[in-house]
């Protein structure tokens, strides 16, 4: 778990674009099916957080490699999400660190 | 991985038709596409189960490959697989039965003019499995990737140094890693850019290794508190004592207050895991009372006149004091 101490400045759509390789056309439809966390500045233009760079690398494996649809990887996302979050929970709480309780 | 059979790696049958293929890559490739295993070796089962779907999915390179065998990338067009065979390259069956390997310093020489890459055409090969579906992505960052980090009670307390084996390229490669001294159990360590690699260029994902304090016969860990057993004897728990106790940063003392009955908890302050960020954990001990197997005459004598004038009771409703 890490806590960022800095805020890290947002990119915005053209350094986003670059970044990832995506057309920004592109990113705007993929700011429209909600898979990307985007805002809007000051001037209504989108800008995104570096944490979305990550987003997108999965979001292009998985759209690549296992042919899922744009209007399918939020969800496969969000699943992939929840199932690592549940497994880190069971490795907590499954066992008792130490061994056999003796208490 | 170099050297094993595309339909081995697929678990097809030579005469599997598309379909049979295409099921078996999509199976294949959903159990080991890193994003969704974050097993590190999975990146490498990934990558071997695509090539071998590359290749076969294509009913050229398929029978190319059918007859020439994993080197069918060097045999220029229009090479008779027979002739092939009888130059000793080491196709030699025709396919159906698989190939032997080229005898070592055995070398066979096309002068074709072309030069082929294999690293770029296994480094494209993320891409191209997207050109196919009309690729409209850039260079692709490597996935993330976790492995699980076993460590001793004494281990984790310390931190230090270890080498760690990862697969990489379907061998393997050592890693040395620093441990932070009070490590959890469950902690992730990241080590940046240590992930599955990137295609095109792009950066490679990190490795967070997941911290696992294994069982440990004396010491219990719950966050950063250590519980550790206290076995007194009958006289050190009634009367009081000062006693030594094992902790995993070495010896502690524990001063044990009279009237000390089993499973009193008695807690040494800052003993527990350190904490690199603030404070450490506690150290608990927890009383037990152990009595002798066997008592000599003596022994037996002096338990059998306490017992006369003693008048507790444990089993009684109040505080277990009874008048005698």
């Amino acid at each position: 778990m890490s806590h960022l101490l800095v805020r890290l400045p947002l990119l915005d759509l053209e350094s986003f674009a670059r970044a990832t390789g995506l057309h920004p056309e592109l990113v705007r439809r993929l700011v429209a099916l909600g898979l990307f966390d985007a805002f809007r500045d000051a001037t209504g233009d989108l800008c995104f957080p570096p944490s979305q760079l990550a987003a997108a690398g999965r979001f292009q494996r998985l759209h690549t490699q296992l042919a899922v649809n744009y209007a399918s990887l939020g969800l496969v996302a969000d699943l992939l999400d929840r199932i690592a979050e549940l497994e880190a929970a069971l490795r907590t709480r499954a066992r008792t660190p130490g061994g056999v309780p003796w208490t | 991985m170099a050297d094993r059979d595309f339909y081995d790696i697929l678990g097809v049958p030579r005469t599997a038709g598309p379909e049979e293929i295409q099921r078996a890559y999509r199976k294949l490739a959903r159990s080991y596409h890193p994003d969704v295993n974050k097993d590190p070796e999975a990146e490498d089962r990934f990558k071997e189960v695509s090539e071998a779907y590359d290749v076969l999915s294509d009913p050229d390179t398929r029978r190319r490959y059918d007859a020439f065998g994993r080197d069918f990338r060097q045999v220029p067009e229009g090479v008779d697989p027979a002739a092939y065979a009888r130059t000793g390259a080491g196709a030699g069956t025709g396919g159906r039965a698989g190939w032997a390997r080229r005898p070592a310093g055995q070398e066979v020489r096309f002068d074709t003019g072309e030069g082929i890459d294999f690293e770029e055409l296994f480094g494209g090969m993320f891409g191209g499995r997207g050109g196919r579906a009309g690729r409209r992505w850039g260079p692709m960052p490597g996935a993330d990737q976790e492995a699980e980090l076993p460590l001793t009670v004494e281990e984790a307390y310390r931190g230090g140094h270890r080498t760690i084996t990862l697969p990489h390229r379907g061998g393997s490669r050592p890693l040395e890693i620093t441990i932070p001294p009070g490590v959890r159990n469950g902690q992730r360590i990241r080590l940046a850019g240590q992930g599955g690699e990137g295609a095109g260029g792009a950066k490679s994902g990190d490795l967070y290794l997941i911290a696992r304090i294994t069982d440990h016969p004396r010491y219990r860990v719950e966050g950063r508190d250590v519980h550790v057993r206290l076995p007194l004897t009958p006289s050190e728990a009634a009367l009081g004592a000062t006693v030594a106790v094992e902790t995993p940063g070495g010896e502690a003392k524990v001063k044990v207050p009279p009237g000390s009955s089993s499973g009193r908890r008695l807690r040494l302050r800052g003993q527990g895991m350190p904490n690199p960020r603030g404070d450490p954990g506690d150290l608990f001990a927890e009383v037990q009372i152990m009595v002798p197997r066997t008592l000599s005459a003596e022994e037996r004598r002096l338990y059998e006149q306490l017992a006369d004038v003693s008048g507790f009771n444990p089993r009684s409703a109040s505080d277990g004091r009874t008048r005698p």
